[in-house]
């Protein structure tokens, strides 16, 4: 059995080279590759995101911790078939239109991908029609809206509504966030998931793909 | 006789004593939305934000973006329109580098926001150090002086570094914050030396604004503790206490727009001899009370806002934003070093009455000293 401990803090450091090594290591005495992601790479980024979550980490930390893990995983890819490489389930975000704010949504997306989550990124300003057009197009198991202004919470209301109108909202779980968001706005729009901050949606997500 | 509110609006700023709370007020993502779709109240149609605020009463802030223009030597700058959008490129001898830009003032906003930076690999070091050791900052204070006359004595108009010191222009503008944490890992030499010349081009900018009329400069917007405290020490404090001593010795205060979550950046702000956190932007929109500041700060630090932009929707009763503005007076009693404000704009669905209000409840309690 492999000890994982010394690639999930590389991990943790955002220590490019070190990850990699540590990878290319655990390969060469056959560890099941599907180990070294869930183990090591995956379970380093959630220590990343609860230490971001409980404000030791900022910013920096988990950008870099969250590239680690998308270099390492360019690594295992060849050496997998598709279907071994797990994806954790399929994820489509944007900041909704009229907002332009995407620092929050774009550290969201790369955490999320990083545990293992196929990210699309509609980017900003993005209209409920486009949302709905994404979610029919990709079949995502979650959707995340991200709003920072008051002003533009409502567009997730309507994306909501757009996504009923359109017969999908139950295919996919709606999820969203954004500093001024709260659990209570979520509930009120009839969202499936709410969370303050980067690091817990991974948690969150996890749990809305039954992980 | 009463101070006016510009009187005020700078006494607090110098930590001097004044007669009744001052007021500063901005409205402009209102003002902007409003105009854009036709939809100011039928009272206001057709006035300038300027007679709106005097009307309810309210002392006035309104923004200038710079009192200088960019002029580059030996490159050429070429803008070209793919609406939405705005292309900027700067061809040097060493290379080009390409911005993408939106401008939306119909929602409100009255900065242009970057879609896709200049930097994009670091092939471009070299470029973008050309065009900062080939930028020349000239004076250019007209449309500046308009405004400060429109507004007289009635407030004060905010200007400054362009909004950001040297590495927050680097971060945001030139990198985009995302890569500039990458490249700082990556390649620290080079955004060294990068910061190295923005600083000079940053001195340029604060001779200009040392021999102008200019208040209370305005040295660096959009703080948010996340992203912010990491590089603080090292990138911000350094230049901001740099900044305002120049800007001290030239009879004037210094500011910094603080609209973003502020709890860890606190403690670091005292570093920086910054006189006026603007903006202030308390809970329920970050976590941070005004009480705590307060607590944290003491007299060292003039703040300059307390009412986040939230309250004026209508989300919160007439009765809920009478209770939040006279807890706030209470957490600031006896009142001195602070200048209400909005944290950090009236939202396009906020109530323009509740300035007015403000001003009532000021007139009511605002007192100096206030004994709440
Ligand atoms: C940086 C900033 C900007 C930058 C944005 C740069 C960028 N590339 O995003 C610039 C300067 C361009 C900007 C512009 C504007 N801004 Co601004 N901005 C901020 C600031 C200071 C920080 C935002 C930020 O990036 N925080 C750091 C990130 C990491 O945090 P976050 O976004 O909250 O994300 C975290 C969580 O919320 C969560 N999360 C986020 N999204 C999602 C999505 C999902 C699905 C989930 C699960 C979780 C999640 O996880 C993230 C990681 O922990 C905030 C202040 C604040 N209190 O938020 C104001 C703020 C959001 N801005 C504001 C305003 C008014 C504007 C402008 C209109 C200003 C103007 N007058 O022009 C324009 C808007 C333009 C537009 N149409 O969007 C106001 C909004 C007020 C309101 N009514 O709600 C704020 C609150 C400032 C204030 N004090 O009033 N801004």
């Amino acid at each position: 059995m492999i000890d994982y401990s010394a690639l999930k803090k590389a991990v943790i450091d955002g220590d490019d080279e070190r990850t990699a090594q540590l990878v290319k290591e655990a390969i060469e005495q056959h560890a099941d590759p599907a180990d070294i992601v869930t183990l090591g790479l995956q379970a380093g980024l959630v220590t990343v995101g609860e230490k971001f979550s409980s404000g030791e980490f900022f910013i920096p930390e988990m950008l870099l911790a969250a590239r680690t893990v998308t270099r390492s995983l360019d690594i295992i890819r060849p050496l997998v078939s598709d279907s071994d490489m797990i994806t954790a389930g399929k994820v489509v975000i944007g900041t909704v239109v009229g907002d332009l704010h995407d620092i929050g949504k774009n550290l969201v997306g790369m955490l999320l991908g990083g545990v293992g989550f196929d990210v699309l990124d509609l980017g900003t300003d993005v209209y409920p029609k486009r949302f709905v057009t994404a979610v029919m197009e990709h079949k995502p198991d979650i959707l995340g809206m991200s709003a920072l202004i008051t002003t533009t919470m409502p567009a997730m209301e309507a994306t909501i509504q757009a996504l009923e109108s359109a017969n999908i909202r139950r295919q996919v779980k709606v999820i969203v966030g954004g500093a001024p968001v709260t659990q209570h706005f979520a509930d009120q729009i009839g969202a499936d998931g709410y969370c303050s901050n980067g690091g817990s949606a991974i948690e969150l997500c996890n749990r809305l793909v039954g992980r | 006789m009463a101070m006016s509110h510009k009187a005020r609006i700078l006494a607090a700023a110098h930590r001097q004593a004044v007669d009744k709370l001052p007021f500063g007020a901005r409205i402009d993502v209102w003002y902007n939305y409003h105009c854009a779709h036709g939809t100011l109240p039928e009272k206001y149609e057709g006035w300038n934000m300027v007679d709106i605020l005097r009307d309810q009463g309210a002392g006035v802030q309104v923004r200038h973006m710079r009192i200088w223009k960019l002029e580059y030597d030996n490159l050429e700058v070429v803008t070209r329109e793919d609406p939405p959008y705005t292309i900027t490129e700067w061809r040097t001898p060493v290379g080009a580098v390409s911005l993408k830009t939106v401008f939306r003032p119909e929602e409100g906003s009255w900065i242009v926001y970057e879609v896709d930076h200049p930097f994009k690999s670091k092939e471009d070091y070299p470029v973008i150090e050309y065009i900062f050791q080939n930028t020349r900052v000239v004076p250019d204070l007209s449309e500046y002086q308009q405004k400060e006359k429109m507004v007289g004595e009635d407030g004060i108009v905010i200007t400054g570094m362009d909004m950001y010191s040297p590495m927050q222009q680097i971060m945001r503008y030139w990198l985009g914050y995302e890569r500039f944490f990458y490249e700082l890992h990556d390649h620290p030499v080079q955004v060294g030396q990068l910061y190295e010349l923005q600083k000079e081009v940053a001195k340029k900018k604060l001779e200009i604004l040392g021999e102008s009329s200019v208040e209370i400069p305005m040295l660096c917007a959009n703080w948010s503790d996340e992203f912010h405290t990491p590089v603080f020490a090292k990138y911000f404090s350094p230049w901001l206490r740099e900044a305002s001593d120049y800007l001290h010795s030239k009879g004037k205060v210094t500011q910094v727009h603080s609209d973003g979550e502020m709890r860890r950046l606190i403690p670091l702000f005292l570093e920086t001899g910054v006189d006026v956190a603007e903006a202030w932007t308390p809970m329920p929109m970050t976590s941070v009370t005004t009480g705590e500041l307060r607590k944290a700060w003491g007299d060292k630090v003039t703040v300059w806002g307390g009412i986040p932009a939230v309250l004026f929707e209508p989300q919160y009763t007439d009765q809920e934003f009478d209770t939040y503005v006279i807890d706030l007076f209470k957490q600031i009693a006896p009142g001195y070093n602070f200048i209400i404000g909005m944290g950090d704009n009236l939202p396009f669905d906020g109530r323009i009455e509740r300035v007015g209000r403000i001003v009532e409840l000021i007139d009511k309690y605002g007192s100096m000293p206030m004994k709440l």
